[in-house]
This record gives C-alpha cells, structure tokens and sequence, in this order.
C-alpha cells in the first residue's frame, strides 16, 4: 500500500495491516518526524512538504518494487504526507513485513533511503519571516550509495 | 509550433515565480534545448541553466538528451 496524503496516520492500524496469518515472521518499521529546526518557538516554524502528484507514487511504486526484487518480502506499506506540518508531526511511516528480521530491516532501510532521495518530495522550512527549500545532503547520498554496492 | 505544458516545482517554482506555463517550441526538441527556450523566455529563466536541474517527461526522470516528442503531456523541472 503506497498513500500520499495530507492527513495524519495511525501507525498501530498500518502494523495490522502487515501482519498476515500464518505467514508472518517479522515486521519492521520507521516512522519520520518533523524535528525541531529553530530556535524560534514552534508557533513561529513551519514545514511544508511538496510533492509531484502522479510522479511522486511512481516513484514510490517503483522503490518498492525494486525493494520486492531484491528480498523476499510479504507486504510493504509506505504512507508519505504532504503540507503543511509542525515540530514533532509524524511524516512518514515505511513498514515492511517478511518471513525473518534481516530482510525485514533491510528493506524498510532500502525503501527510506531511496524515498529521501527519489521520491520527488520536497521540503520547505520557515522560521520566522524567513523560508529555505532544503537541499538533499551528502548524509543521504552516502547512505543511498550503499545499496549499490 | 507545439504547445508543451511545462511545471515547476520547489525551489525552482520560487526562482521563476510560476508553477506552471504554457510554451511554443518545435518538436522534437530535447530537455536541454528547451531550457534553453525557458531561460529565454521566463523572468530568471536562466537558474533551469545551472547544474543539478532535473527534468521528466510524463512523469518519467530524463536527461538533458532525451526528446520531447509529439504526445507528450508534461514536462517538469525540478531539483532532488
């Protein structure tokens, strides 16, 4: 399941929807939050995420397609929002459930890394009077030249 | 002339001051010939010139020497 949305998400409903009888050995899962970016008070900082309806969730199809291909996994579910957020909003949960841990791990590691950089989501800070689109960092560049190894 | 819908987004959206437009070009004509006609055309048109500017045709990622051809729906700039 891949969902682009405004609204905020239940992470306990979005680990049932992983658990399939009989079958599932593991569930592992992340979920993303908007940190405090600014001295200033929360009330006068904001988060808007961006993102290119249509290519956004291919994008995100194809980063979990990628991710069924290299392991053996029973469900994927990414949901991703969009708009404007707050200081310690939930952004982002990515939950993969497989038969054992190691491919469960590996691949909610896989689908975040590649979803930072790929994923056409773009994230804008304002503190105060003053706004800046965050640019994608040389952290996440390392962390995603990993999987190609 | 074709008209090709072209959008932008992020930082870039901020840099041209649109989301979105409209513009007349010749086709086929490749990503990089028509950053050329947007820089030409659009107020601060020339940040579509500067390194690490991505495109995609219909929603699928391009380089600079891939063809805009006849059908195409959307053409989107964009950093990542």
């Amino acid at each position: 399941m891949i969902l682009v949305q405004e609204e905020d998400f239940d992470v306990d409903v979005l680990y049932k929807r992983l658990l399939h009888a009989n079958k599932t050995g593991a569930v592992a899962m992340f979920v993303g939050l908007v940190r405090q970016f600014s001295d200033l008070p929360n009330d006068e900082c904001s988060f808007e995420l961006e993102h290119y309806p249509g290519m956004t969730e291919r994008n995100l199809q194809a980063i979990v397609d990628e991710a069924n291909q290299r392991w053996a996994l029973i469900d994927v579910c990414v949901v991703h929002r969009v708009g404007r957020l707050s200081v310690d909003d939930q952004i982002v949960f990515v939950g993969v459930s497989a038969s054992h841990r190691a491919e469960a791990f590996q691949a909610c590691d896989f689908i975040m890394d590649y979803l930072k950089s790929r994923a056409a989501f773009w994230k804008k800070e304002t503190q105060g009077a003053k706004s800046h689109w965050v640019e994608a960092n040389e952290k996440d560049q390392h962390s995603l030249a990993r999987w190609s190894k | 002339m074709t008209s090709i819908k072209v959008v932008f987004f992020a930082s870039l959206k901020d840099g041209v001051g649109m989301s979105d437009c409209i513009i007349d070009a010749d086709l086929p004509i490749s990503i990089a010939e028509l950053k050329a006609v947007l820089a030409d055309h659009l107020d601060n048109g020339q940040i579509l010139l500067k390194d690490g500017v991505q495109s995609s045709v219909d929603f699928e990622f391009t380089r600079d020497s891939d063809l805009v051809t006849a059908g195409v729906r959307e053409v989107a700039f964009f950093h990542l």
